[in-house]
C-alpha cells in the first residue's frame, strides 16, 4: 500500500511525465471521436501553431524563472512580422533576389524583437518599473504600432517563396519548424547546463543573495527581457512565413498563451521554477487542444475553457507536490534518525 | 602590533539628515575574532554595509592590508578576499547546496562549451562537499536543493560557503539567528576553526552568551558611535549588556 502511494506521489512529482500523459490521453481522446486527428496532416497543424507559441513560451520560460513577466511578446510577434514584411516588400520591388529578401525580412524581424526587449529592459532595470507595468506599456504601444503602420490590413508583396517554406517536410515538421526546435534545444541547454541558466534561477529565487555572490543582477535581467524579445521577432516572422504577409493581428494574444504554456509546464511565477521541457509539451498540449476541439467539432471558444481548467490543474498541482516534497522530507528525516 | 588586516577610520554615514554612524573606526588583525554589538538602531547594519561594500560612507576611510580601498560594491570586496554572510538571506533556496556554495563562480567545462558558459557540475559538487567539510561543516549531499533542507542546515550551508571563500576577512551577520543550541555551538566552532586559518572575522550577534564565548574583543555601539572597544576578558553579561542599554558609561 505504502509503495503504491509513494510511486504515486514520484510520479505526480515529475510534471514532464505527467504532461506526456496528458498529451497522450488527449490525442487518444481525440483520436476516437475522430480518427481524422490522428495523421500527418493534423500533426503537422499541430506543430506549425506550436513552433511560433513554443518560441515566446521559451522567452517567457527564462523571464518567469527569474521572478518576472513578459506581457509585450504577442505585441512584438505583431509589430516584428509588420516591420519585417514591410521591409520585404520594398527590397522585392527593388528587385532584391528572394534569398537575400527573405534573410534581411529574418534580421528586420528579430531587430525589432531586440528593440521591444531592450525597450522593456531599460524600464525594468533602469527606472525600475516592475516587469507587469513595463510591459505592458510596451505591448500596448507595440500593438498599437501595428495596426497605426498597416492601416489595420496584412502586408503582403514579398517574395512568393516565403509561404512555401512552411509547408511540412520532414514528417511533420517544415524547415523553419525545425530551426526552431533546435532554437529550444540551444536555449533549454542554456537554461539547465550553462551559467546563464544558473543565474536566471538565481535572481528569480533570491535576488538578494544573486548580487550579493556578485551577479549583475540588472545586466542579466536585461539580457533575459531581450532574448524574449528576439524570440517574439522570431514568432512574428515565422507568422510571416506561414500567411505570407504581415499582419497586425498575428500574435494577438500570444503573450498569454505563452504564459499558460510555461505554467502548465510546471514553472511558478513566484521565480526560481521550471524548466524548458515542461514548457515545451506545455505549449504543444494547448495547440493540441485547439486543433482537437475543431476536428471533434466543438465550438472554438470552448477552447478557453479547458485552458484555464489545465491552468487550474497545473497551479493545484504544483501546491500539491511542494507539500508532498517537504513531508516527503520530514519523513526521510525521521527515518534516517532511527 | 603589525599593521592591522582591515580597517575602516572616522566613518560617518547619513540618509537624508539621519545619522547612522557618526566617527567610527575599528581595526581587525589576522586571525582575530572581534564582536559587533548594539542595540536595534545603534548602527550595526550600517557599519556590515560599509565593511562589505554595499554601501559607501560619507565619510571616512576603508584600509585592507595597509591600503586605502573604496568598493563599488560587495562584488568588489568579495574579490578582495572579504565575505560577507547576510542575515536570513544568503542561499538562493530554488538551487543546490554546490551552485550556492558556487554562485558567482561557476567553474566551467573545458574547451569551446566552457567559454558558452557551460558548467562543471559534478566537479563543483565535489568541491562544494569537499570545501563545506574543510570548515567543519556536514551536510549530506551537495546536489540536493536548498529549499530541502532544514534551517541550521541551511544556515550551515552559508556560513561554511562564505568561511570556505573568505581569504582574509569574513563578516558574519547574526549568523546563529533562529538556530537551536546545537547548530549554534556548530557555528561558533566554525567561527573559531577560522580564527585558527588566520582570518579576521567580525561577528555581529544580538546572543550575548554567543559573543563572549568567542570572541577575542568588542566592539559596542550606541546610537551611531562606538562606546566600548576592548579585550572580551574586560566583560562579563551584565557589564556588556550595561554598556550596549547605556546603563553603565
Amino acid at each position: 500500500m505504502a509503495t503504491i502511494a509513494t510511486q504515486a506521489r514520484s510520479f505526480f512529482a515529475n510534471q514532464q511525465a505527467l504532461l506526456l500523459l496528458v498529451l497522450l490521453a488527449m490525442v487518444a481522446f481525440f483520436t476516437s471521436q475522430n480518427p481524422i486527428f490522428f495523421s500527418n496532416a493534423v500533426f503537422g497543424n499541430i506543430i506549425s501553431d506550436w513552433a511560433p507559441i513554443v518560441l515566446m513560451a521559451i522567452g517567457q520560460t527564462f523571464v518567469i524563472i527569474s521572478g518576472g513577466i513578459d506581457l509585450s511578446v504577442g505585441s512584438t510577434v505583431a509589430l516584428a512580422g509588420v516591420v519585417a514584411a514591410f521591409s520585404m516588400r520594398a527590397l522585392t520591388t527593388n528587385g532584391v533576389s528572394p534569398t537575400a529578401t527573405l534573410l534581411i525580412g529574418l534580421l528586420v524581424a528579430a531587430g525589432v524583437g531586440f528593440i521591444v526587449g531592450a525597450i522593456n529592459a531599460f524600464l525594468i532595470t533602469k527606472t525600475n518599473v516592475v516587469p507587469f507595468i513595463a510591459t505592458l506599456v510596451t505591448m500596448g504601444a507595440g500593438s498599437g504600432l501595428a495596426v497605426v503602420f498597416t492601416g489595420g490590413g496584412p502586408i503582403g508583396g514579398g517574395p512568393d517563396q516565403a509561404i512555401q517554406l512552411s509547408v511540412p517536410k520532414v514528417g511533420p515538421f517544415s524547415y523553419p519548424g525545425l530551426v526552431i526546435v533546435l532554437i529550444v534545444i540551444a536555449l533549454g541547454l542554456f537554461l539547465h547546463k550553462a551559467r546563464f541558466g544558473r543565474y536566471t534561477y538565481a535572481i528569480g529565487s533570491n535576488e538578494f543573495a544573486a548580487r550579493a555572490a556578485g551577479i549583475n543582477t540588472k545586466r542579466h535581467l536585461s539580457k533575459i527581457y531581450i532574448l524574449s524579445g528576439i524570440l517574439g521577432g522570431l514568432a512574428g516572422y515565422y507568422y510571416y512565413l506561414r500567411l505570407g504577409c504581415g499582419a497586425p493581428t498575428s500574435g494577438l494574444g500570444g503573450e498569454l498563451q505563452a504564459i499558460a504554456a510555461v505554467v502548465i509546464g510546471g514553472a511558478a511565477l513566484s521565480g526560481g521554477e521550471g524548466r524548458i521541457s515542461g514548457t515545451v509539451l506545455g505549449a504543444l498540449i494547448l495547440t493540441t487542444v485547439t486543433s482537437g476541439l475543431i476536428i471533434i467539432n466543438v465550438a472554438a471558444n470552448w477552447k478557453q475553457v479547458v485552458v484555464a481548467i489545465l491552468i487550474a490543474a497545473a497551479v493545484l498541482l504544483q501546491e500539491a507536490r511542494t507539500k508532498g516534497s517537504s513531508s516527503k522530507f520530514l519523513a526521510n528525516l525521521v527515518s534516517k534518525k532511527k | 602590533m603589525s599593521t592591522a588586516l582591515y580597517e575602516v577610520k572616522n566613518i560617518s554615514k547619513s540618509y537624508g539628515s539621519v545619522v547612522a554612524l557618526s566617527d567610527v573606526s575599528i581595526k581587525i588583525h589576522a586571525g582575530e575574532v572581534i564582536g559587533l554589538v548594539g542595540d536595534n538602531g545603534a548602527g550595526k547594519s550600517t557599519l556590515v554595509k560599509v565593511l562589505s561594500g554595499a554601501h559607501q560612507p560619507s565619510e571616512g576611510t576603508v584600509i585592507l592590508e595597509g591600503t586605502e580601498r573604496k568598493w563599488e560594491s560587495p562584488h568588489d570586496a568579495l574579490v578582495a578576499g572579504v565575505e560577507t554572510l547576510y542575515q536570513d538571506s544568503g542561499l538562493a533556496p530554488h538551487l543546490s547546496v554546490s551552485a550556492n556554495v558556487f554562485l558567482g563562480r561557476e567553474k566551467f567545462v573545458k574547451g569551446i562549451f566552457g567559454k558558452l558558459g557551460f558548467l562543471a557540475q559534478k566537479e563543483m559538487d565535489a568541491v562544494a562537499h569537499e570545501n563545506l567539510e574543510r570548515v567543519g561543516i556536514a551536510v549530506p549531499q551537495s546536489n540536493r536543493s536548498v529549499s530541502k533542507l532544514s534551517g541550521g542546515q541551511r544556515q550551515a550551508v552559508a556560513i561554511g560557503r562564505a568561511v570556505s571563500w573568505a581569504s582574509k576577512v569574513i563578516i558574519l551577520d547574526e549568523p546563529t539567528n533562529h538556530l537551536g543550541a546545537r547548530q549554534a555551538g556548530e557555528v561558533l566552532s566554525v567561527i573559531k576553526a577560522a580564527k585558527e586559518r588566520g582570518l579576521g572575522v567580525i561577528f555581529i550577534s544580538h546572543t550575548l552568551p554567543h559573543i563572549l564565548q568567542v570572541t577575542d574583543r568588542i566592539v559596542v555601539l550606541r546610537l551611531g558611535k562606538i562606546v566600548a572597544d576592548a579585550p572580551t576578558s574586560t566583560f562579563d553579561a551584565e557589564s556588556l549588556l550595561g554598556t550596549i542599554t547605556g546603563l553603565i558609561d
